[in-house]
């Protein structure tokens, strides 16, 4: 198909409308290495002065850079771990196990699963004051992993159905037990499902902004985003892009990198499961 | 039951506690604080019955006769316990305790009587004038100024005062320092003009952001499909990012962009424009900037369904078409898009959705600013409960305007459900039969 159309005027156009895109990315990199006569867009020196976070505290005395990194880690990675854990079992209950009303947790599931879960967070925020959980990392997480649930447990159910019966069947068969099968047979068959629910919700953690600035705005266990977000939405500070870029770099490259790696992984969740 | 249902339920119960606490109980509770006047001055928890000289002033507003007025002010003299230990404090045991015997429980009405039963007391302790009006004093009971943690507490020491009765549930209702019930919320949003702002400015925001999400969305899915493999690789990874990287940092970069020391200023001022805030300047200014902010993401979402929608269209179509002799344009117009039908109908709704609720990009770069010019309704129920500079968070009126983002969340939710086809997903396990 290449014979009725020219190539260069679609390229021109795609080329005029990423060019914004192009170089905020393009500037991002360049002037966190570099320094530059204020009002002119040519670097002239290499630094990495706009790194000092990594090493030294900030003017303000902010918290050190690494104690945030870690609890976004935390953050993250206990969101994960969790949301996985609850949709693989889940997932498969609705998929393959019979239990009265499973019509309805079908259908609820469905609703959930396309219901905007930002709303919610005024309610939220007053739940969590009640339960004293308000302003801690293990709320956030909690409440993360609750918001994260329908669409876990949706993709896994996805997985699930793919999995040929005749596996199962002659599991049973042979005398093993329902959960037997589920540990043995089939949980090997879904695992690109499984990674793939553990790398999203991972990096939707790692991402996730408006939860832990509404539910943990304190500075004990701040995460980068709210650590970025303050840098940014500070009067002081809001004038030296320089160092909020690279405090930005810092913050997204696991998420470049993770992307990267498992690329293929997450293309996964929108295809489906097993070869088999 | 069946072990295979115990087996379902057991599996699916971590999942259905955690989905019940965090979903179903703020969707109800949105409801319920809609109607309470919950704010950062109320608490949450509940509270205690306080009178002091702001509710006495509400009071008189609120109608109240002066004698009550004058009766809550001065509730008189009472000689109990903390007096009697006050007082045994500042003159000995020995006189608190006679005085004790004579008046335990008494209540007097003026100053002047408690002085002279002071004064009576056998040897006269407290000579000086002013000492025994000093030790009167500490009889004193007025209900002003005091905390009372439960509604009997309150409602006794009103009746200890002779508070007449028909005064008191209006006396009450104005000490509680707690939330109470209130449909209120629902005529203060009727009443504001700025109700109707945010209604207009979601509009705005939701179609124009929307628009551009779909057509740009398609363009880019259907130019990226026609070009070489390499070319078009290069730019769905550029068009990938909006929505891969963190959204702090997504707006840390368009900050940058449109700021007065940022990128569009420091290349117009080589052509003579002085430099200025090109996201803040003027509300124009700021719609554009949200609407691309806005549009670029949602077209990055827009680009990955319907190329992966356009690969699923047979290749073989797409050549019938070329041997007919139809052009790019015919091909685009007459095959590939009458079978986005269904993906751009997703794209539409799940974003309208997503639109209507969601606040971040606009918070972290205009704020709803210059002046409220891009305050949408979900910012504003945010603004209004959670985040504003007054430090009085308003979270039943909040929870009031989240009210309304909730129901149509649910009515499109089931609309959703309805729209799938559901008999698909009921398939009956197969092993239990």
């Amino acid at each position: 198909m290449k014979h009725n159309f020219r190539n260069w005027p679609v390229l021109l156009v795609l080329f005029i409308f990423s060019l914004p895109l192009l170089i905020m990315l393009t500037f991002l990199v360049v002037d966190t290495f570099t320094t530059k006569v204020p009002g002119t867009l040519v670097p002239n020196a290499f630094t990495l002065h706009h790194f000092r976070f990594l090493w030294t505290d900030l003017d303000d005395g902010r918290w050190g850079i690494y104690g945030v990194t870690l609890n976004t880690f935390i953050f993250a990675a206990s969101t994960a771990a969790v949301v996985t854990a609850i949709s693989v079992m889940a997932g498969y209950a609705l998929s393959r196990l019979s239990f009265p009303a499973r019509g309805f947790f079908l259908g609820s599931l469905i609703v959930l699963h396309a219901f905007p879960t930002v709303t919610l967070i005024i309610a939220i925020f007053l739940i969590l004051q009640i339960l004293g959980l308000y302003n801690t990392l293990i709320g956030v997480i909690i409440v993360k992993t609750a918001l994260e649930l329908p669409f876990g447990i949706w993709v896994m159910k996805g997985f699930y159905d793919t999995v040929p019966w005749e596996i199962e069947m002659a599991g049973v068969q042979d005398g093993a037990s329902r959960f037997t099968v589920w540990w043995k047979l089939i949980l090997p068959q879904v695992q690109p499902g499984l990674m793939a629910i553990l790398i999203f919700s991972f990096l939707s953690g790692w991402s996730e902004f408006v939860l832990p600035m509404v539910l943990n705005p304190g500075t004990d266990a701040q995460v980068l985003s709210t650590y970025l977000a303050t840098l940014l939405l500070d009067t002081n500070t809001n004038s030296d892009f320089n160092l909020i870029s690279a405090v930005g770099l810092f913050y997204a490259l696991p998420v470049v990198i993770i992307y990267l790696i498992f690329q293929n992984k997450l293309m996964n969740i929108y295809g489906g499961g097993t070869k088999g | 039951m069946q072990r295979s249902s115990w087996l379902g339920l057991a599996f699916l119960s971590p999942a259905l506690i955690v989905v019940l606490l965090f979903f179903l109980m703020p969707v109800i509770l949105t409801g319920i604080f809609a109607f309470t006047n919950m704010s950062t001055a109320t608490g949450v928890k509940g509270g205690s019955y306080v009178l002091n000289a702001s509710s006495l002033r509400a009071l008189t507003d609120a109608g109240l006769p002066d004698v009550t007025r004058s009766q809550i002010e001065s509730a008189g003299y009472r000689v109990d316990e903390r007096g009697l230990a006050a007082l045994a404090e500042a003159h000995g045991q020995a006189v608190a305790e006679e005085f004790s015997k004579n008046h335990a429980g008494e209540v007097f009405t003026k100053r002047r009587d408690v002085e002279r039963a002071l004064k009576d007391l056998s040897s006269n302790p407290i000579r000086k004038t002013r000492d025994r009006k000093a030790a009167a004093d500490l009889f004193k009971r007025s209900i002003l100024n005091q905390r009372y943690e439960t509604l009997d507490a309150f409602e006794a020491a009103l009746n200890e005062a002779g508070i007449p009765k028909p005064d008191r549930p209006l006396i009450t209702e104005i000490a509680y320092t707690g939330w109470t019930w209130t449909t209120a919320n629902f005529d203060l949003l009727l009443s504001l003009d700025s109700t109707w702002q945010y209604a207009k400015n979601t509009g705005i925001y939701v179609t124009f952001t929307l628009a551009f999400n779909v057509v740009f969305g398609l363009f880019l899915a259907i130019t990226t499909f026609y070009l070489p493999a390499a070319q078009a690789t290069a730019f769905r990874a550029i068009w990938f990012l909006p929505r891969i990287l963190p959204p702090v940092l997504y707006i840390v970069m368009w900050r940058w962009f449109t700021w007065d020391t940022g990128f569009i200023s420091t290349v117009l001022s080589g052509f003579g424009v002085s430099s200025k805030n090109w996201m803040l300047d003027t509300e124009y200014h700021a719609w554009v900037t949200v609407i691309l902010i806005n549009g670029f993401v949602g077209a990055s979402m827009g680009m990955i369904v319907f190329s992966s929608a356009i690969r699923a269209i047979p290749a073989s179509m797409l050549y019938a078409s070329e041997v007919d002799g139809a052009s790019r344009w015919q091909q685009v117009w007459y095959i590939i898009l009458p079978q986005l039908r269904w993906p751009i109908l997703f794209i539409t709704s799940y974003q309208t959705m997503s639109l209507l609720t969601s606040f971040e990009y606009i918070y972290l770069s205009t704020d709803g600013g210059p002046g409220g010019s891009t305050e949408v309704w979900a910012l504003a129920a945010f603004h209004t409960a959670l985040n504003n500079y007054g430090g009085n968070l308003q979270y039943g009126l909040g929870a009031t305007y989240a009210l309304l983002l909730v129901v149509i969340g649910v009515l499109a939710s089931l609309f959703y459900l309805r729209l799938f086809n559901f008999k698909n997903l009921l398939t009956k396990p197969r092993i239990e039969g």
